[in-house]
């Protein structure tokens, strides 16, 4: 552009910029967006890559430890239970009921109806998931837990394990993503070894 | 000679007039740029705000967590309630039925102590099999004087849960006896 020199004010002479000084605010606005850009992005990574809660994580394990030792201990309260004994008997299911169920599974498939306790007049399997979702339904089911227990016999080394019981919880299994188990509790029965596991999943 | 100066002087006047012209759109350019940038910065400001108010809440719950998981390991682990078998180890994850029908009276008898422990909050005791008695073995909650009595006041609460055995040693002689119940623990801020 050209002016003439005698003319220009003072303002006017501001007005021209060079041009290598335009280029280089331009680059400086460029470079403060692309910083705001990177803070944005930043932030919205803190949030996405935030650590899952850990107390959830700790109640989960905590929780699914305490139900399943405390189903193994619980003791059955039916004198239907001690038919085939003496005198009254309070069967455990983790001692008694499960080693039980271990040694008749593969009467209760072929259709035969007998386990040496007739908790509820019933094969000690039946019994047992029945009474184990029961109890599973009104305390974890009642918190709206996700839940899959299951119990293994592992009959000698080698051998695939066989599934004997597995309940799940009203709205299905464990599918969730944040899902943590209680770990194996194995129990020695004469049939074999059994593992019992409860999953929690929220 | 006349002629030549005005027709300069016209032309030196259409020249202002179109500096003056550009000069005005880099004005009205510099004011959007300075008002984007003052809306950017708004945006931030309000971002953050939200940001550390939501990061504040969460830590405020988080030691609410803090403290339920506190207060529920301490409660598992109370020889008050825990059962024992003489001097051997006590048993993991189990009440004593005898000791938890004591627990109400011990704990209100020794509130400040127990509110050292645990401080407002409530933990109660649940049996779910074979019968579904409950014990309310601590509670002591946040509370402000009105005309009619008291008010609630705390804001959070926080419930955990733990499922235990409960011994009943009293019915069956040389026979134990488990129950299935479970610990609630909430506690308030």
């Amino acid at each position: 552009m050209i002016f003439y020199k005698g003319v220009q004010t003072k303002n006017q002479k501001f007005l021209i910029v060079p041009r290598s000084r335009k280029a280089q605010m331009e680059m400086i606005g460029l470079v403060v967006i692309v910083i705001l850009i990177t803070l944005g992005m930043l932030f919205m990574a803190t949030f996405a890559l935030k650590d899952s809660d850990g107390k959830k994580i700790f109640t989960r394990k905590g929780l699914a430890y305490s139900t399943i030792s405390a189903v193994m201990k619980t003791t059955i309260n039916d004198p239907d239970c001690s038919v085939s004994f003496s005198g009254q008997v309070y069967p455990q299911i983790g001692k008694d009921l499960i080693e039980d169920c271990a040694y008749y599974y593969q009467d209760n498939l072929i259709g035969s109806d007998y386990s040496l306790y007739r908790c509820g007049n019933k094969h000690t399997c039946i019994f047992l998931e029945e009474t184990i979702s029961e109890i599973l339904n009104e305390t974890l089911g009642g918190w709206n837990k996700n839940y899959e227990f299951k119990l293994q016999l592992i009959e000698s080394l080698g051998t695939e394990p066989t599934q004997i019981l597995k309940i799940n919880s009203g709205k299905g299994g464990c599918w969730k993503k944040e899902k943590d188990g209680s770990g194996l509790f194995p129990l020695h029965t004469d049939q074999g070894t059994v593992e019992g596991e409860l999953s929690l999943c929220d | 000679m006349n002629e030549n100066k005005k027709r300069k002087l016209e032309k030196y006047q259409r020249r202002q007039r179109k500096l003056r012209r550009k000069a005005q759109i880099r004005m009205s350019e510099t004011i959007a740029i300075i008002f984007i940038f003052f809306v950017l910065i708004l945006f931030g400001v309000v971002f953050y705000y939200k940001y550390s108010q939501i990061s504040n809440r969460e830590k405020q719950e988080e030691l609410l967590a803090n403290r339920a998981m506190d207060a529920a390991l301490q409660s598992l682990f109370l020889p008050e309630l825990i059962c024992t078998k003489g001097e051997a180890e006590h048993e993991d994850n189990c009440f004593d039925i005898m000791k938890l029908n004591q627990a109400e009276d011990v704990f209100s008898k020794n509130l400040n102590y127990y509110f050292n422990l645990f401080s407002y909050a409530k933990i109660t005791v649940t049996e779910v099999y074979p019968g579904n008695l409950t014990w309310t073995v601590y509670d002591k909650q946040k509370v402000r004087k009105v005309e009619n009595g008291t008010e609630r006041i705390w804001e959070n609460k926080e419930n955990t849960y733990y499922v235990v055995a409960l011994r009943n040693d009293s019915k069956i002689e040389g026979q134990r006896k488990y129950n299935f119940g479970y610990l609630e623990i909430e506690v308030y801020s």
